[in-house]
């Protein structure tokens, strides 16, 4: 059992004692009525051979609360489209699926482009964004939540924890995310544990805890893939297209609203899902590239915040960072030992050493490029552009689902 | 035997005769349709670069016209729509005036036919567009006029202006090409008449009571004196 500790600005929702999966679903079927949901399902039709979707599917189809899903299909030929739309059948509420690589989602992504509206390269980004322009142009629901495809230990209550704090009416955040921990018969989740966190607190010394470093370090998953949030925030919020994608969000998160309407909450006893290979050496692909991303992403932030940045305060970050991530792995080291989990030390510590050098990277490509690569534009900024976007791309949606 | 023979290539020869004055004319035709579809091609590779050059499809996208395409399911770029249609309408003309060299009666009444149809059928995608983009401007102007008057029904009110405006151009256009001009024309009198006897009659109805208070306020209101008017404790 957790305990009942309240971390940083945002409020920690955890899981005590052992809280009825069904009380919470009928309060979300009555919340709902007010309040409709809509889940988005960013998938790549790979997901769909493997192991995770069926039992996803199978989980989804027990929930009675969920208006509808939009699940956005990437890497998928026409039958393959068609084969998911079968599949998805089995849940006995609306389903739209999104054909990304069909001609007309096609035709949209051309509509944006010829008039200056970048929505990015393929990717998990885009496709939560243009599930959140569905919904939007749909107009029925008012709450999104959204999760991976690749969850293998996925139970309906992650779902349901998810949304209770956004759909109940008497608590109202605004946006939740979700946290867990990610553990077998080792710890995983290395990214979140041996970079975000002792490179927010180093940052947080160097930038002498500013406000927005706090507001990332209070996220006890800030790379978590599951949040829930208002159709309004997803109207106004811009999304990175990259790696960058989770911390990015919550830059917009914290940019436009109060921390006071912002939770995370423990969505999972344990979460299991496909792992990243390190690629110290390439830092084209795997977590190397997501360091990068990252870090890039925390760079700019805190530079349109008025943060400064110099070749000094790199390197001292490097060294602070360094430093700190060192008495991190001390510190999951004795975590491991009590509770009788494998540690390696050596990988842990070769891990920390490749995110050092991408923090080094992605400093070098700051200084290069500080605006960097633009987030994909938010629905509202998209519509004053193309008045019929939502239209077009709801008949879209709507005619390759006939 | 000799007559025999004669019975039989005469015939062949009259059709051989009919047919060498009637070459040219198929020549004539043929190379007019084939001068007619090289220069309609030109002409879509000319407006294409055009379409491109003057940001075409962009400026219909913020115009609503791709949105108007897409409802009709058409997912093709609205330059490339456009460019389709200058083709094949010149290929059409180059067509007929092909036919026409033909030289024969039937065909040459047809085409007479097709060219006075012509000024019609422009006229009327015209009047469509015009009416598309009138009843687009007009319907938002009422929207947010609407809504700024705090009317719950803003966006109903909105799409029935649309609506009406739409059925308005529509039976313009249809009275232009010349389709059942008659029963279009009485159709919309009889929809746009009933449509408005009916907001004449529900507006009457229910502003009775009001009207009632205004006409009783005004009698009560000439007898006292401003009574309107700041009143003081």
């Amino acid at each position: 059992m957790a305990d009942f500790y309240q971390t940083g600005i945002i409020t920690t929702l955890h899981r005590l004692g052992k809280p009825s999966l069904e009380r919470i679903e009928s309060e979300l079927v009555g919340y709902s009525k007010t309040r409709p949901v809509a889940l988005v399902l960013p998938a790549l039709y790979s997901e769909f051979e493997g192991k995770a979707m069926p039992k996803i599917i199978d989980e989804l189809a027990k929930v009675t609360y969920i208006n509808k899903i939009v699940l956005v299909l990437a890497k998928a030929s026409e039958k393959e489209f068609i084969k998911v739309k079968n599949l998805m059948s089995a849940v006995p509420y609306e389903v739209k699926v999104i054909h990304n690589d069909g001609k007309r989602i096609k035709e949209i992504y051309d509509t944006l482009g010829r008039n200056d509206l970048n929505p990015g390269k393929d990717g998990k980004g885009r496709s939560a964004w243009l599930a959140y322009g569905y919904i939007i142009a749909d107009g029925i629901c008012d709450v999104i939540a959204l999760h991976d495809c690749d969850i293998v230990t996925y139970s309906r209550e992650m779902l349901a924890r998810l949304c209770y704090p956004v759909v109940n009416p008497n608590i109202d955040y605004v946006f939740c995310k979700g946290f867990y921990s990610r553990v077998t018969n080792k710890m995983h989740g290395r990214v979140t544990r041996l970079l975000i966190t002792p490179l927010g607190r180093s940052l947080r010394t160097l930038t002498e805890d500013h406000p927005f470093m706090v507001f990332l370090d209070s996220f006890r998953y800030p790379l978590a893939g599951e949040f829930c949030m208002t159709t309004d925030m997803a109207r106004v919020n811009r999304i990175p297209w990259d790696w960058g994608l989770e911390v990015g969000a919550l830059a917009e998160v914290y940019r436009n609203y109060s921390p006071r309407r912002i939770c995370q909450v423990d969505i999972a006893e344990t979460y299991e899902h496909k792992h990243q290979i390190l690629s110290a050496d390439d830092a084209s692909k795997g977590l190397m590239k997501m360091t990068v991303d990252i870090c890039k992403s925390i760079f700019r932030t805190l530079a349109s915040e008025g943060v400064v940045f110099s070749d000094g305060f790199f390197k001292t970050l490097q060294v602070a960072y360094l430093r700190m991530a060192e008495d991190t792995i001390m510190k999951f080291e004795a975590d491991a030992a009590i509770n009788g989990l494998t540690f390696d030390r050596h990988e842990e510590a070769k891990a920390v050493e490749a995110f050092t050098k991408g923090i080094g990277m992605a400093a070098q490509v700051f200084f290069e490029n500080p605006m960097g690569t633009a987030l994909i534009p938010n629905w509202n900024r998209v519509t004053s552009a193309i008045p019929g976007i939502l239209d077009m791309l709801k008949r879209a949606v709507d005619e390759d689902n006939r | 035997m000799e007559g025999f023979l004669n019975l039989i290539l005469e015939p062949i020869n009259e059709v051989y005769l009919k047919f060498k004055g009637f070459s040219p004319n198929l020549l004539a035709m043929l190379t007019i349709i084939i001068i007619g579809i090289c220069a309609a091609w030109l002409v879509k590779t000319v407006f294409l670069k055009l379409f491109k050059a003057i940001k075409f499809d962009s400026w219909c996208d913020r115009m609503g016209i791709t949105a108007l395409m897409r409802k009709g399911d058409m997912w093709a770029k609205p330059s490339d729509v456009s460019v389709a249609v200058i083709f094949w309408l010149l290929v059409t003309v180059s067509m007929m005036v092909g036919f026409s060299a033909l030289d024969i009666q039937a065909i040459n009444n047809l085409v007479n036919q097709f060219f006075l149809y012509l000024p019609n059928a422009f006229s009327a995608v015209l009047i469509l567009f015009i009416g598309y983009m009138v009843s687009g401007f007009l319907s938002r102007a009422a929207l947010i006029a609407a809504v700024n008057s705090g009317l719950s029904y803003a966006k109903l009110l909105a799409n029935a202006i649309r609506l009406l405006l739409t059925v308005l151009f529509f039976a313009m256009a249809l009275e232009q090409l010349n389709v059942a001009p008659n029963i279009v024309v009485s159709a919309f009198t009889i929809i746009f008449g009933g449509i408005v006897i009916a907001l004449a009659i529900s507006f009457g109805v229910a502003g009775i009571e009001t009207a009632r208070k205004m006409i009783e306020g005004k009698k009560a209101g000439s007898g006292k004196n401003d009574k309107g008017d700041v009143e003081h404790i």
